[in-house]
């Protein structure tokens, strides 16, 4: 075996290895030993696909564990995301108890003269506050995807109760009947009855915050860097993000463009997440304006605020 | 370890204990560790690969629970790994592993120190090497083989063998000295 070259000697020995396991030959060649117990270690080599598998599969898990509380961290029935509407005028809450029989779960009068509601639709939690005098967030109208037993009464409801049609209910070929309205204080809501055997169509919950930002792609990079958001769906017709649904944590947002047939929500969300200082810094890196960094608040929460390009205020909080 | 590499480690472990993203770090600082240590008691690649994304996935929900005492974290995650080979171990016929699943001894926790450098070293060679390398040790390919897939001669594929080989033992032999 001396006798053959040094680089046939090794090949040899490794097929030894790889085949039996063994290289006890070639432990008393001198001058092959060492590279023999090199051999014999990397017989445990990693695959390195699989070493870049896992840590894309962490990354994920620690992007999901950035932005999802434990279920006894956060407050029932809140997710990630609940939608916070600012109106200057009372009134929002009569109708969706008229129309959606929704039910005030909280409500607070703040400093400024204002009111602090939390409500209760179907299995969807909304802030709403009203009154008092115009702070972070703006008094402005937001819109609203929800899911009813049965859209047409919800839609007389709502014409009974102070809405305006932007179009009757019908078959939709995006797999639900909806009709659209606008009530009195300027808010969209598209309500809708899923075909199927659930008014709610599965993985989905009655109420999803809607927006319509100028360059929809734009915003869902935005969403992607700031707040870790997955794109569920993405509908274009022509060139145009028709619709498009975001995942953010344990909430969603939709989305559509309009191409201007819809002004921008002013509106806020606020984010119930384990880290908000993180969240904010990650916000602010990627593009948002900082309104206030995150600081305790005397209600518990722990909150921080930014507002998008689109004129959206977000509100980052780590619940008490 | 010096008291500086524990001090890093700590900053590590805390950093990912308050943001679980920072978990990544300590992921490539010891995925050689576990893997070795796991490769050596499993009787598949595969099953080496499912106890490892179990071991780092362990060890990312729990990461809270784990204290700092000056205990190397690398002993936690194999204590973890341990506890992943025992259930196997306790569910799959005892034939099918050469070592029973236990946390290493001192004497193969240099070992597995010894085959986790190597495995890392790999990263280091120059890129023809390593492909040789990794064709033959990873994907178990024969020189004819790799020659085909890498449009060279059986000769030349050996060459790039033996050159990986002696460069993997002199990066050894610098890391002891």
């Amino acid at each position: 075996m001396a006798d053959e070259a040094l680089v046939d000697r090794l090949d040899l020995t490794i097929d030894a290895l790889l085949a039996r396991g063994d290289a006890t030959a070639a432990l008393k060649d001198p001058e092959l030993a060492p590279l023999a117990r090199v051999a014999a270690e990397l017989r445990y080599a990693p695959d390195r696909a699989f070493r870049a598998r896992l840590l894309a599969t962490l990354k994920r898990r620690t992007t999901m564990t950035t932005l999802v509380l434990e279920p006894t961290q956060i407050r029932e029935g809140f997710t990630t995301v609940t939608p916070y509407v600012r109106m200057r005028d009372a009134g929002l809450l009569d109708f969706l108890v008229a129309v959606f029989d929704a039910k005030e779960t909280f409500s607070i009068k703040g400093s400024a003269g204002g009111l602090h509601r939390e409500v209760r639709v179907g299995d969807s939690m909304l802030m709403i506050g009203e009154g008092g005098v115009e702070g972070t967030l703006p008094f402005a109208p937001a819109a609203f995807h929800v899911y009813v037993p049965d859209v047409d009464a919800a839609f007389q409801r709502a014409l009974t109760a102070g809405g305006t049609s932007m179009g009757d209910p019908e078959d939709r070929p995006y797999g639900e009947r909806a009709g659209f309205i606008k009530d009195a204080l300027g808010n969209h809501w598209y309500i809708g009855t899923a075909f199927g055997e659930s008014y709610v169509p599965a993985g989905r919950r009655t109420v999803t915050p809607f927006v319509h930002p100028r360059g929809v792609p734009a915003y869902i990079d935005f969403l992607t860097r700031a707040f870790n958001a997955e794109i569920e769906i993405r509908a274009e017709h022509q060139g145009v993000v028709a619709h498009a649904r975001l995942r953010i944590g344990t909430g969603a947002i939709e989305m559509g463009d309009t191409q201007g047939a819809v002004e921008p929500e002013r509106t806020g969300f606020y984010l119930y997440v384990p880290n908000a200082d993180a969240l904010y810094e990650q916000a602010v890196a990627a593009g948002a304006t900082p309104l206030s960094p995150p600081a305790d608040q005397s209600y518990g929460d722990r909150v921080g605020s930014v507002m998008d390009a689109q004129g959206i205020t977000w509100f980052i909080a780590r619940p008490a | 370890m010096t008291v500086s590499a524990d001090d890093h480690e700590r900053s590590l472990i805390e950093a990912a204990q308050a943001d679980p993203a920072r978990f990544v770090d300590l992921y490539e600082r010891h995925f050689h560790r576990v893997y070795a240590y796991v490769a050596r008691r499993t009787s598949s690649r595969a099953e080496a690969e499912d106890i490892t994304s179990e071991v780092f996935g362990h060890a990312l929900t729990n990461l809270r629970k784990y204290e700092w005492r000056g205990v190397p974290f690398v002993a936690w995650l194999f204590r973890i790994a341990a506890n992943a080979l025992t259930d196997r171990w306790r569910q799959a016929s005892r034939d099918g592993y050469e070592l029973p699943p236990e946390v290493p001894d001192a004497r193969e926790a240099d070992e597995i120190e010894r085959r986790a450098m190597v495995c890392q070293l790999v990263d280091r060679l120059p890129d023809a090497q390593r492909q040789v390398i990794e064709m033959r040790f990873v994907e178990q390919k024969s020189i004819r083989e790799i020659a085909a897939a890498l449009d060279r001669s059986e000769g030349a594929v050996k060459q790039l063998q033996l050159r990986a080989l002696e460069n993997l033992r002199k990066y050894m032999e610098g890391r002891d000295g």
